[in-house]
């Protein structure tokens, strides 16, 4: 299954490295991650991630195959 | 039975944990609030209200500021606060409650002595946590315990535990959680009962007054509205505030540089943090990234991962600008857990590939200060498992990956070991991986290269074959230069790694029945016990109680009863905790399988409950341990003819530790089952479960005899008395059990004089229980009675009765045919009428006459019920019944079971195995 996670504010490089697995476009204010997740237990980890690193989800969704 | 002792390791050293592991003491310590925390009252006095309600919860973000507003107000009250960071995410049950109660231990709070301690990682003995609960609703004021970082605890099971022990512990317990996301509590419940109080994100956020203050306690001076815009920019985010501060007062001029801030898009804790790192000097950047592969640390374990000697100045500055690092205690720290995780992001995007060496400096460094668990975690996450192996086997600890808490976590842990590892510790860990899985042949494939490999390193030439192959290599070399010997002169070479390498052949020895190799292998362990440091001993008690157990049990198959008792007898009397309950429980199972084989049933229960006793007080894996104890049970039950309680003891004990699943316990299990098939007259079942062979390097004598016992029962009660004589005759050393059945068999066969001779060559010396000299009075009272001297009979019949009491013995009368039943309702103990008795089966020590009729199928229902302590009422309730009729019921039953009383009908019927 493929999801996207759009995060507030615009992320580093850095950062973004912190999600080797997904694909990233920075945007105005946000930052939309994006890409294959394994499973539910990915999809909860990558949340898990979102929330030790400080940044606040504004958005997720499954994308259509 | 025996009560369990009531002083317990984790009692009596508060340093150690179960696994004699040093406890991470921070982990109870209440975090040190910085220089410039900022006490907020609104926060404080809403927190107060959590002495009034059983559950708190202060929910928020990472970085909003819970930690440090519960540290500040714990550290303000009078009385001491249970406090536990948890551990790393997917922490199981068993670890949990051992470091809770270990939390409880240091706040000095009073727990009733004998509490007990989870054993197991995966698992909590039920009665520990009512203990517990009833511990803490027994306190004269309530403890309150602060469950840091509670959202690292995912396991469900963890969580019904908590909600169990905080419903039973009542006004004893005040229970605060600090989560990130909600716990899996039912907090509706607390809620609606206005049980709960709750601190969540929206009230943690900073206010603009409060985030003025805040600021000014770092140095800066800001107008309102500006404070105004930077509350919304960081929507009142503690660590967002905290940084801005830093970063602010490190810049030319500040005030632009918040205005900046606002503006900027970048999302807030990257900018910020980014920005205060890019202000920190190069060696102060430098540390902070490195150190983030560490969950806490000190100054010269920083040293080690930065190659440098500056470490303690730049935390302690650190500190002091409240900057990313927070003290804990002494001289240990840790990263913001927030700043940690960006930190070993920008680690991997500056220093790619850093990080494996960084973790194999942590290892060594670690490794040198005595933290095991930690070295391996670090060791295993370099992929260094040519060190991690090392480290285990060095550490004498090898036995973790058996027993106790840690088996489960340190298992998984080396099953990601790569194949190239090679030398011996790692073909240790693999032999002991494979053993304690029972995948035997892989184990000893493991074992013979570990112990070329020692020999190599050694200098030594390996023994082809033998008795003794490879285990030559383990003894100290007589003819060895001294050059073998370490620098101090006072160890020999790798006397860590033999010793486990004996202990490793010592469990095959075990596993393939082979007696002889495990002595080898006890000998060698004898030796090189005095060759290695004693602390490690001190500190791995479970690696002698398992040699000892393997040892013991070897000796039990080869049926040297005497011998296995002294080994048993010494792993059972291991220093009691945690590491070594498997060992004592498995023991203790073994020495009461030994009672039973001497016919001696009181004794048997009594020792198979104290194991099931050490089972339940350590968790240890359910429904069983070794399941010895349970297995003894049953054919303890057997003998008293309480059949069903024997099929389910067998079927509860049908799991047993996969390390433990010996020649012993497969003939034990046979025994049990066989001698259930022949109890209830399924003779083809008996002989099929008897004669299936258990695979064993060796012969064992008594298991030959006890499967001959069943074989030549079965065709005696099938009417083939001389096939029966048969089986017995073929038996090489036969036990006294053997004699007695071949007499009976004989007599069966029609030869009385045969029968009688064979009795009289019993020698009295014997150690026989009255299992056996009950069966041999009963044979010559038979022989007396068909020779037609019935006084005789009827006094050989008493006397065997006598004997059977105190051990409540049934079988011997049910098994031993029509002839005995005028006996057993001798007029002068019994009243009349009971000469009817239906079957030759009855109690023999008591009073109260047998059942002349049987309970209906609903008069057995009600009285189940009536065994749970149902109610009358709840008895009708659960069965559809008016009260009447179960008043009906129950009247019809007390009548048949000759009682006239609730508590004496549900003993009489267990006695009798109606229920």
């Amino acid at each position: 299954m493929r999801y996207e996670i759009r995060v507030e504010g615009q992320l580093s490089e850095a950062l973004t490295e912190a999600f080797p697995e997904l694909d990233h476009v920075v945007m105005s204010g946000h930052t939309v991650l994006f890409g294959q997740v394994v499973d539910e237990a990915h999809l909860y980890g990558l949340l898990a991630r979102c929330q030790s690193l400080g940044l606040r989800v504004m958005e997720m969704r499954q994308l259509p195959e | 039975m025996s009560e369990p002792e009531e002083s317990d390791a984790e009692q009596t050293a508060p340093g150690a944990d179960p696994q004699g592991d040093p406890f991470l003491r921070t982990r109870f310590v209440v975090p040190a609030r910085p220089v410039a925390f900022l006490r907020r009252e609104r926060l404080v006095s809403h927190l107060d209200q959590a002495l009034r309600t059983p559950l708190t919860m202060v929910n928020g973000p990472a970085g909003a500021g819970k930690t440090l507003l519960v540290a500040d107000w714990a550290a303000a009250r009078e009385t001491s606060v249970a406090w536990l960071t948890t551990d790393a995410a997917g922490q199981k049950p068993g670890m949990f409650w051992a470091y809770l109660l270990q939390a409880l231990h240091a706040s000095g709070t009073p727990l009733p002595a004998g509490i007990g301690c989870p054993a197991d990682a995966g698992r909590t003995p039920p009665t520990l946590l009512a203990r517990l609960a009833a511990g803490l609703s027994a306190l004269d004021r309530p403890v309150v315990v602060v469950l840091d970082e509670y959202d690292r605890v995912t396991d469900p099971e963890i969580a019904e535990q908590l909600e169990f022990v905080l419903h039973h512990a009542g006004d004893g317990l005040r229970l605060v959680l600090v989560t990130r996301t909600e716990p899996l509590l039912p907090l509706h419940r607390y809620r609606a009962a206005g049980d709960l109080t709750e601190i969540r994100g929206a009230e943690l956020a900073f206010t603009c007054e409060e985030a003025a203050a805040l600021l000014e306690l770092h140095g800066l001076r800001l107008p309102e509205p500006a404070a105004q815009g930077l509350v919304e920019r960081t929507r009142g985010w503690a660590a967002g505030l905290r940084l801005c501060a830093l970063a602010a007062r490190e810049s030319p001029d500040p005030q632009t540089y918040l205005k900046e801030f606002e503006a900027d898009r970048t999302s807030v804790a990257d900018f910020l943090l980014a920005e205060v790192l890019r202000q920190q000097p190069a060696a102060t950047q430098d540390l902070l990234l490195r150190v983030s592969v560490l969950e806490r640390f000190r100054p010269e374990l920083a040293n080690a991962l930065t190659g440098r000697t500056d470490a303690e100045p730049i935390l302690a500055g650190l500190c002091r600008a409240n900057a990313f690092v927070e003290h804990l205690e002494l001289d240990w720290y840790r990263l913001h857990p927030l700043f940690g995780e960006i930190l070993r992001a920008h680690l991997r995007v500056r220093s790619p590939g850093l990080e494996t060496e960084l973790h194999r400096r942590a290892a060594r460094w670690l490794r040198g200060s005595g933290a095991l668990t930690e070295t391996l975690g670090h060791g295993a996450a370099a992929g260094d498992w040519q060190f991690t192996a090392g480290a285990l086997v060095d550490d004498l600890a090898i036995g973790w990956l058996f027993t106790g808490l840690r088996a489960d976590e340190l298992g998984e842990l080396f099953s990601r070991m790569s194949p190239e590892a090679a030398g011996p510790a790692a073909e240790l860990v693999r032999a002991a991986r494979e053993l304690s899985r029972h995948e035997v042949g892989r184990g000893l494939g493991h074992l013979r290269r570990a112990e070329q490999a020692l020999a190599a390193e050694l200098g030594r030439t390996t023994t082809g074959s033998g008795p003794a192959a490879g285990l030559q290599e383990l003894l100290p070399d007589a003819s060895a230069p001294p050059a073998e010997w370490g620098p101090a002169g006072a160890q020999p070479a790798l006397a860590e790694a033999r010793l486990t390498c004996a202990l490793l052949e010592a469990l095959a020895a075990r596993l393939t029945g082979a007696p002889g190799r495990a002595e080898l292998a006890a000998a060698a362990a004898e030796t090189l016990r005095g060759e290695v440091p004693a602390h490690l001993l001190d500190r791995h008690p479970e690696l002698i109680a398992l040699l000892l157990a393997h040892l013991g049990s070897a000796r039990l198959w080869a049926g040297r009863f005497e011998d296995a008792h002294t080994a048993l007898t010494g792993a059972a009397g291991a220093v009691p905790g945690a590491s070594t309950a498997l060992a004592r429980e498995d023991s203790l199972g073994r020495l009461a399988l030994i009672d039973y084989l001497n016919g001696r049933l009181a004794g048997a229960e009594r020792t198979a409950r104290a194991a099931l006793t050490e089972t339940e007080r350590y968790g240890l894996p359910q429904p069983s341990g070794s399941g010895m104890g349970r297995l003894v049970l049953a054919a303890v039950a057997v003998e008293r003819d309480d059949l069903d309680r024997a099929q389910a003891l067998l079927e509860e004990a049908a799991q047993p530790h996969p390390a433990l699943r010996d020649p012993v316990m497969e003939a034990g299990r046979a025994i049990a089952t066989a001698r259930l098939h022949l109890a209830r007259g399924d003779l083809g079942a008996a002989l099929a479960t008897a004669e299936r062979t258990v695979p064993a390097a060796v012969a064992s004598p008594w298991a030959e005899g006890q499967t001959a016992l069943v074989v030549s029962a079965a065709h005696l009660a099938d009417g083939r008395p001389e096939t029966a004589v048969k089986v017995l005759q073929g038996l090489p050393d036969a036990a006294p059990a053997c004699t007695v059945a071949s007499a009976r068999a004989e007599l069966a066969a029609g030869r009385p004089l045969a029968a009688i001779d064979l009795l009289d060559r019993l020698n009295p010396q014997d150690r026989c229980g009255p299992a056996v000299t009950v069966r041999a009075l009963l044979v010559r009272a038979q022989a007396a009675d068909a020779s037609g001297d019935r006084s005789a009979a009827r006094a050989l019949v008493a006397l065997a009765l006598r004997e059977a009491r105190r051990d409540g013995l049934r079988r011997p009368f049910a098994e031993a045919g029509p002839w005995i039943r005028p006996f057993l309702g001798a007029p002068t103990t019994r009243g009349p009428g009971t000469d009817a008795h239906p079957r030759g089966v009855r109690p023999p020590e008591g009073p109260p006459p047998p059942v002349v009729e049987e309970l209906t199928v609903r008069e057995r229902d009600v009285l189940r019920r009536l065994a749970l302590t149902m109610s009358t009422q709840e008895i009708a309730a659960d069965l559809y019944l008016s009260v009447n009729t179960v008043k009906t019921h129950l009247k019809s039953a007390y009548r048949k079971l000759s009682v006239g009383r609730r508590n004496e009908a549900v003993r009489r019927a267990r006695d009798l195995g109606l229920l």
